[in-house]
């Protein structure tokens, strides 16, 4: 058995959950407590020892029935697509079998009388050796099959079947039962064979199981955003909120390293009172770093939406990472987004902010346009605090870019970082104003596919707000 | 301590905890190998509840170490009782000055005191916190960690130090090892990653809102007094406002506390009235509020 749990451990690693030896060693352990008696103790048993991450336990589960059948379920499965046994078939051949004495091959014996589990457990003991690690691919399934049945020894079963029947012939038999019995006997054989079958595809289905979706998920994070695919998008909203907990996770342990910082006299002196006026613990003042405010302006025209749509997940899914964040959105009319974030759930106020917001969707673009709109209704709502992250391929479609105004917003604010969702190669080619807005801005950056969307995220977090302090 | 997991599922009954066959059977091999258990979930399901249960059912004393932001060693572990260390010191002034008295130079009087050390830096002198009480403790006890969440990592790589071999040096006493292994319950409500280390020492468990047949049960548990009728009517009703989207979503602690003021208020069904105006014991936020009014007759609905 235990060498069952390690292979099993081993589906799980490949799955992306990690696993250590010692944890490896308490599932061996706790599994020995509990015995395999009960499916869901021993189940429980496994989880508690070796998923820690409360996100993994379906994938847990999925792998644990995949990996350890429900043979009693199984069994029941088995006997139903045999259909209902006829006992008096069952009967006349155990009766038989004994008068006669016949010395019957192993698996004809399992064929005979074996249940569903029994079979189970032998193909899986004849699959040991097949060289089953090597699956990968639908397509080889039918091979593996047909690999897993040759190691059986079907010509010794034939012949015992062939003995059988003449035996029972020679018994005088009557032929419509003679029939019977042939059928119940190739029925028992065909679904032996079907269940190597579905071993197999089984084997396979645990082996691919998430391999596929990692793949896919290092495939898209690097692909163009405008390029994605209804079904994509819905894909990658896994992808962003994975990015964001990976930002989340490593700014916690950043946070320890805070604890430097100057005497506080306050403290210090309170507490050496205790000694007798001799300060024998110094108190530090701690530095609290500042989270920046963040405002996000947004470019939600056809061309740019996708990047918009991701970027405001990142952003709103750390929202605790700022003491602040606002959202605007644009087209040319400029408006406030931020309340739908407040009421609703990330998702459904992206949607809002993509389609609802009380801005004309169906105009063409002008940068200019908002910005200075933007400029004459909240310039005094901005501090040196906040950071301006604006998002768009700045195609002003001709309009007067007006870059004064984001030269005026700069000036009241931390600093502006411009994300462009187009590559750096068409910036000030055609309709393309970047060039006038970048003089303004303290970052210009590429932002075309979701992972570099999450290298600026994580500057921003990280190193951004240090600057300057 | 237990044989079987059924028995576990036995005596939290008894205690009046109901605890499903996952629960229980994470808290037998915890007993079993003497393994931490690290409780994740939300809030108000019952993970503080299941260790307080565990310190009833098994007799062992509960020694609880609530965790915050900026909880350190010292709050902990030990600290030492300075203050009255300095007191017996100043009353002990004269005795000191007799046993320097012979002393023919500066050297050897320094040495007679270093001699008495061990008067001064003793158990007389040290208070022990929850940490070093679960270590020095004559009989076996639970130790519930609530909330490691809130404390910082240094802390929590501190607790896997404790945790890992049950012992703690102070460095004037040596080292001090634990007589019992204790039963170690850690609750966490997720508010930040815990370090893989801890993970990796603990047992996982993660207990969800219970399914409806549980809840019922805990509910006509701990809630005696309230109709079977009612108390199904509850359990329907948080089923329904659960499945809502809403930012808070109540807890099992919550439909309890729901079930005792309908009690209080003598109510023998659910009408919209007494929902609307006992509402707010269930849902905590404004916005969330608005919202369930806005559905109770789907809230409210068989």
């Amino acid at each position: 058995m235990d060498r069952r749990i390690l292979e099993f451990i081993g589906d799980l690693r490949r799955a992306e959950i990690r696993v250590s030896p010692s944890e490896a060693l308490d599932a061996l352990a706790a599994s020995a407590e509990v015995g395999l008696g009960d499916r869901d103790t021993f189940r429980t048993a496994l989880a508690s020892t070796l998923v820690k991450e409360s996100r993994d336990l379906a994938t847990f589960d999925r792998l644990f029935n995949l990996y350890f059948l429900d043979l009693q379920a199984l069994g029941e499965g088995v006997k139903k697509a045999l259909g209902p046994e006829d006992p008096r078939v069952r009967e006349l051949l155990d009766r038989m079998l004994a008068e006669e004495g016949l010395e019957l091959d192993d698996l004809t014996e399992l064929l005979l009388r074996g249940q569903g589990s029994e079979m189970e457990m032998a193909i899986r003991a004849s699959g040991q050796g097949a060289g089953l690690e090597r699956l990968m691919y639908f397509l080889q399934v039918g091979f593996f099959s047909r690999r897993l049945a040759d190691r059986f020894d079907w010509s010794a079963v034939e012949a015992d079947l062939e003995r059988i029947l003449r035996l029972l012939e020679e018994r005088g038999l009557d032929p419509g039962q003679l029939a019977r019995i042939r059928n119940y006997l190739e029925l028992r054989l065909e679904a032996f064979k079907r269940m190597i079958r579905q071993h197999v595809e089984r084997e396979l289905e645990r082996r691919a199981w998430r391999q596929g979706e990692k793949l896919m998920r290092e495939a898209l994070s690097d692909k163009p955003l405008f390029a994605l695919t209804a079904d994509e998008i819905a894909q990658m909203k896994n992808v962003v909120a994975r990015l964001a907990r990976k930002i989340k996770d490593a700014l916690a342990l950043r946070q320890r390293q805070e604890h430097r910082g100057r005497i506080d006299t306050r403290r210090t002196t309170r507490k050496s009172l205790q000694y007798d006026g001799v300060p024998m613990e110094i108190h530090l003042r701690r530095r609290h770093r500042e989270k920046p405010k963040l405002i996000t302006i947004c470019d939600v025209s056809d061309s740019v939406r996708n990047a918009s749509r991701f970027m405001l997940q990142l952003v709103w899914s750390l929202q605790e990472c700022f003491s602040r964040v606002r959202s605007y959105a644009f087209v040319s009319e400029i408006a406030e987004v931020t309340q739908a974030f407040n009421t609703y759930p990330v998702e459904r106020a992206i949607e809002w902010a993509l389609k609802g917001a009380p801005i004309d969707y169906h105009c063409r673009s002008d940068f200019g346009y908002a910005f200075s709109r933007f400029a004459r209704t909240e310039l005094d709502a901005l501090d040196r605090k906040t950071t301006i992250l604006v998002l768009g391929d700045a195609r002003n479609n001709y309009n007067d870019p007006q870059a004064w105004a984001l030269r005026l917003i700069r000036e009241r604010v931390k600093g502006i970082i411009w994300l462009n969702p187009e590559g750096q190669w068409g910036w000030g080619i055609g309709d393309s104003v970047m060039p006038m807005y970048a003089p303004a801005c303290d970052y210009v950056r590429e932002c075309r596919t979701v992972a570099q969307l999450g290298e600026v995220v994580d500057t921003l977090v990280h190193r951004w707000w240090r600057k300057g302090r | 301590m237990f044989q079987s997991v059924e028995e576990v599922q036995q005596r939290f009954r008894e205690a009046r905890y109901i605890a499903s066959r996952r629960v229980a059977t994470v808290v037998y091999l915890a007993a079993r190998m003497g393994r931490p258990v690290l409780i994740e979930g939300p809030a108000g399901v019952g993970k503080t509840e299941l260790a307080k249960t565990l310190s009833d059912v098994t007799g062992r004393r509960l020694i609880r170490l609530q965790c915050y932001e900026g909880l350190d060693e010292g709050k902990a572990l030990y600290e030492w009782k300075y203050a009255k260390q300095l007191l017996y010191t100043q009353l002990l002034r004269e005795r000191i000055g007799e046993l320097i008295a012979d002393a023919p130079s500066l050297p050897e009087a320094v040495g007679k005191i270093a001699g008495q050390e061990d008067a001064f830096f003793s158990f007389r002198f040290l208070s022990p916190r929850p940490l070093l009480q679960a270590i020095l403790a004559d009989e076996p006890v639970v130790l519930l960690v609530d909330e490691i969440d809130k404390a910082e990592p240094e802390f929590e790589a501190f607790l896997l130090e404790v945790l890992s071999d049950f012992q703690v040096s102070v460095p004037e006493l040596g080292t001090v090892r634990a007589k019992h292994i204790p039963l170690v319950v850690l609750t966490s409500n997720n508010a930040r990653e815990l370090s893989d280390g801890l993970k990796r020492r603990c047992l996982h468990l993660f207990i969800d809102f219970p399914p409806p047949a549980d809840e019922l049960a805990i509910i006509r548990l701990k809630v005696p007094e309230v109709p079977a009728e009612l108390a199904k009517a509850v359990v329907n009703a948080v089923q329904k406002i659960r499945a809502m989207d809403l930012r808070k979503l109540p807890s099992v602690s919550e439909s309890l506390d729901w079930a005792r003021s309908l009690v209080i208020l003598n109510a023998q069904e659910l009408d919209p009235a007494i929902v609307e105006s006992t509402l707010s014991m269930l849902v905590k936020h404004e916005k969330d509020l608005e919202r369930v009014r806005g559905a109770l007759d789907k809230v409210l609905a068989e």
